[in-house]
């Protein structure tokens, strides 16, 4: 796999199309169409803050560094917004590639750069699993118990907590099993 | 006018539906009842009737972009809720953005490929449901836009020239087909202001994201949405705003909760009440105060309200 | 043989196009009816302050044209004037022309000559550049008035002190607008932003764009003299948000050859939007039976290039976006077709 380094430049008749037929056939978009213009940067809600801004995200799959993207902090510091997309001369589906990107570094059990992450994805889908809903007290707690940020919402929570507005115990919707069910025919399922 | 995305109101209703069915939001109910039940106010005053199901799950909106994209859950899911509204032979009405994006996205994803729905409905059957695609996916403010006039009609409390500020929510106009006014410069919330009464402000920052979407108000709070939030309030403070609504209860979490947090951090006041639009619709209908549950906002409305003329507590008209 | 000199001939719009393809028919001796659809003659080109890539005056060469004309007798020229209806008859074209004093007025053309021209795409697709929302955001013709304004004006109050120029408005977008390259805006966009420079020489100038496309003779040394002594910022990315802020007006895009996100405050846009067919272009193609694109400019027969259907012949922009000297030469090239359809001599076989 090509990789940029410090002591030789990138060897493009080392680069296959790979990965952008990869992303073609699961994402359904063509990165090809990229004209390369950067709209989508210019009014990405976070482009201060990413590493590698969308346009370059674009241009990695042409250059099929897949460890690249993987291994970005944007890939969790992406808020779809959908701003991307919706600016594209060509209307190249960014938050889908992110989407499939997400996906392949769980798969691929690659660490997030920032370990928190995970955590909450983790945590948020044993909440649907469990009761059918997001209860977001239960998540925020078991949240900052596990990244051992004990004391960090924690006077949110009491003012919250003394309005009313926080439920310690999660409600159920109505078919809980049947959401168990879903988890277990699709996300839980063993890899064929 | 991007003219092939956008319809215009009556298009997309040409007949006002009389019974609707109102989706559940996670962070709606749990963080913000007051919104639900100000659409609920809202809806009977406009003689509209509501239809709620408790057998409705998340709308899995959240897992679309958690790292968990698979298309078999998230199809599965849409297909079983969207199921339970074709039972009750109504359209989806949602309150939330993230609801009503991530419900078009995958209604259109199984519209254009069956054989995703056909997985779906397959996943689901075992169930006993089964999703046929007939029900029309909406926000409730489209409902609103379509009716501003007699909203306009019944109006008791105009909002006097109250100078209110809108946040749009990137999922809403981010949508790429069949959406009520345009991405690049919307107006349809601020014509809404205009026909209740109060200024709108267009701010400079009034299209940003919030940036708590999928989880990022959790895991990047400091790092990422509070300067986020604190450019966006910035704008909206220099330009001079009483009040500011949104329609996404995702959005109004970050926006509502967060500025306190800003206000330590960055040592500059933020005192912006942030409500939802349908909580400003009943506001200014003469809804009970009681029954829009002001009292879950961090930042109080209490001076929006002695502004108004409705005192606190007062459960009379002024 | 004699030439048969009572032929008539129709130009549709009297443009640079137009104007060269009377011109030349009228000279090699043939009447033509030139029907313009305002009330002057000159079409875009008369409206222009400036010229590429010599910095001409192109208000010079319209009354070049304009004075060649009316020394030509055959020429009749019918300003105010509209196509109103048209049939074939045979081998000529009966056609009912909508005059300015709202008479009608019936004439028999042999040949038919189309060059109504171009106009711009309506850039308020694009909400998010905010084009008649914002006072100060304008599209490129409109902007060749202001600059005329601003070399006529005495004063030098209410000038911007920051402008700046997006490119690709409308143009190689197929999301939102048309996906061809509008292939004079690259041109014109350097003449302007040169002459930004030379009119207000405190102002800032940025011009903003994927490419710049200087195919021509004398092109690319216009394009770089300009970037080179006008000192005029380029920035490689197009704009992703114009916002409001204290009055001016604030710029979102990407420098991608750094690859970091952008911002700077100006006090006017002027957008390059992409280039049209004029309004009616395709009802007119319609009336006379020639060929359109799915965009609505006129398109050739196979292998005659000036042809676009049967005694129809067609010059100038309405066929594709063209600058100035390739227009008129479109409008002789179609000249000399319908001068060659006149005086065809039955070939005999060899």
């Amino acid at each position: 796999m090509a990789m940029v380094d410090y002591y030789r430049p990138l060897r493009l008749n080392q680069v296959d199309s790979s990965l952008q037929e990869e992303i073609k056939q699961a994402c359904g978009v063509d990165v090809e169409l990229c004209l390369e213009c950067g709209k989508c940067t210019g009014g990405c809600s976070n482009a201060h803050i990413f590493d590698l801004t969308p346009r370059k995200i674009v241009q990695l799959v042409k250059l099929g560094d897949e460890k690249r993207l993987l291994n970005m902090d944007s890939l969790w510091t992406c808020v779809s917004c959908q701003l991307c997309v919706d600016r594209c001369p060509s209307h190249i589906d960014i938050p889908r590639v992110m989407d499939y990107m997400r996906e392949k570094a769980r798969k691929k059990n690659v660490k997030a750069q920032r370990q928190s992450i995970e955590i909450f994805h983790d945590l948020m889908l044993d909440s649907i699993r469990k009761t059918g809903r997001v209860a977001e007290a239960p998540l925020a707690l078991k949240h900052n118990l596990r990244t051992r940020q004990y004391l960090k919402d924690a006077d949110l929570g009491r003012r919250m907590f003394f309005k009313g507005k926080l439920n310690p115990f999660a409600p159920k919707v109505k078919n809980v099993k049947q959401v168990q069910d879903l988890f277990a025919k699709t996300i839980d399922k063993k890899e064929g | 006018m991007n003219k092939e995305r956008v319809v215009t109101p009556e298009k997309m209703f040409p007949e006002v539906p009389e019974k609707i069915f109102l989706f559940r939001s996670c962070t709606g109910s749990m963080e913000y009842p007051g919104t639900e039940n100000a659409i609920k106010e809202v809806m009977k005053s406009l003689g509209i009737e509501i239809v709620m199901d408790p057998d409705q799950t998340c709308c899995s909106g959240y897992l679309l972009t958690c790292s968990a994209y698979k298309p078999e859950f998230s199809l599965a899911v849409t297909a079983r809720n969207l199921s339970i509204v074709e039972r009750h032979g109504l359209d989806t009405y949602m309150f939330c953005n993230g609801c009503m994006g991530y419900n078009l996205e995958l209604a259109h994803i199984m519209h254009e490929h069956p054989e995703y729905k056909q997985m779906a409905n397959d996943v689901i059957a075992k169930q006993g449901y089964h999703y046929e695609g007939k029900t029309e996916i909406h926000h409730v403010q489209e409902l609103w836009y379509r009716l501003k006039d007699e909203i306009a009609a019944r109006v008791v409390h105009p909002l006097n020239g109250l100078r209110v500020a809108v946040h749009y929510g990137c999922h809403y106009l981010a949508i790429q087909y069949n959406i009520l006014d345009d991405a690049g410069y919307p107006t349809f919330h601020e014509e809404i202001i205009e026909a209740l009464g109060g200024t709108p402000v267009y701010y400079k920052e009034r299209q940003m994201c919030c940036g708590y979407s999928v989880g990022r108000g959790f895991t990047h709070k400091e790092t990422l949405v509070q300067p986020h939030l604190y450019k966006k309030f910035k704008s909206a403070k220099e330009a001079g705003v009483e009040l500011m609504t949104t329609c996404c209860p995702g959005c109004n979490t970050a926006l509502d909760r967060e500025q306190p947090n800003l206000t330590k951090r960055y040592e500059e006041e933020f005192a912006i009440p942030v409500i939802d639009i349908g909580q400003l619709i009943g506001l200014a209908m003469g809804v009970p105060l009681e029954k829009l549950g002001f009292d879950a906002n961090t930042i109080r409305m209490d001076g929006v309200l002695k502004k108004l003329g409705i005192g606190k507590g007062d459960n009379h008209d002024n | 043989m004699t030439t048969k000199l009572d032929k008539k001939a129709l130009v549709v719009g009297a443009g640079l196009a137009g104007m060269e393809a009377a011109i030349k028919i009228g000279q090699a001796g043939y009447e033509v009816y030139l029907v313009e659809k305002e009330n002057n003659m000159g079409g875009v080109t008369g409206q222009l302050f400036s010229s590429f890539p010599r910095w001409e005056n192109p208000r010079e060469l319209v009354d070049n044209r304009i004075q060649n004309i009316n020394q030509i007798e055959k020429i009749k020229v019918l300003t105010g004037t509209t196509v109103k209806t048209a049939r074939r008859e045979g081998d000529t074209f009966v056609v009912d022309l909508q005059k300015a004093d709202g008479q009608v007025e019936q004439i028999v053309a042999d040949a038919v000559v189309l060059a109504t021209g171009f106009e711009l795409m309506d850039a308020s697709v694009y909400g998010e550049y905010g084009y008649g929302i914002y006072p100060n955001v304008v599209n490129s013709l409109e902007f060749e008035d202001q600059l005329r304004e601003w070399s006529a004006a005495g004063s030098k109050a209410d000038r911007p002190k920051s402008i700046a120029f997006f490119k690709c408005v409308g143009s190689r977008d197929r999301s939102k607008g048309n996906p061809y390259c509008s292939k004079i805006c690259c041109m014109y966009t350097a003449k302007q932003a040169g002459l930004t420079r030379d009119l207000l020489p405190e102002a800032k100038a940025y011009v903003f764009y994927m490419d710049y496309r200087a195919a021509g003779k004398e092109y690319e040394e216009f394009v770089r003299s300009v970037i080179e002594t006008k000192h005029i910022r380029y920035v490689r990315g197009r704009p992703s948000k114009v916002l409001p802020e204290n009055g001016r007006l604030v710029v979102r895009a990407e420098d991608t050859l750094m690859g970091v996100p952008i911002e700077v405050e100006v006090d006017m846009v002027v957008l390059a939007a992409a280039i049209v067919p004029r309004e009616g272009t395709k009802a007119l193609a319609e009336m006379f039976g020639a060929l359109t694109d799915q965009y609505g400019f006129i398109e050739n027969v196979p292998f005659e290039l000036r042809q676009t259907g049967d005694r129809v012949f067609f010059a100038g922009a309405c066929g594709f976006a063209v600058e100035t000297a390739g227009a008129q030469a479109q409008g002789a090239a179609a000249a000399a077709d319908v001068v060659a359809l006149f005086n065809r001599v039955p070939q005999g076989v060899k």
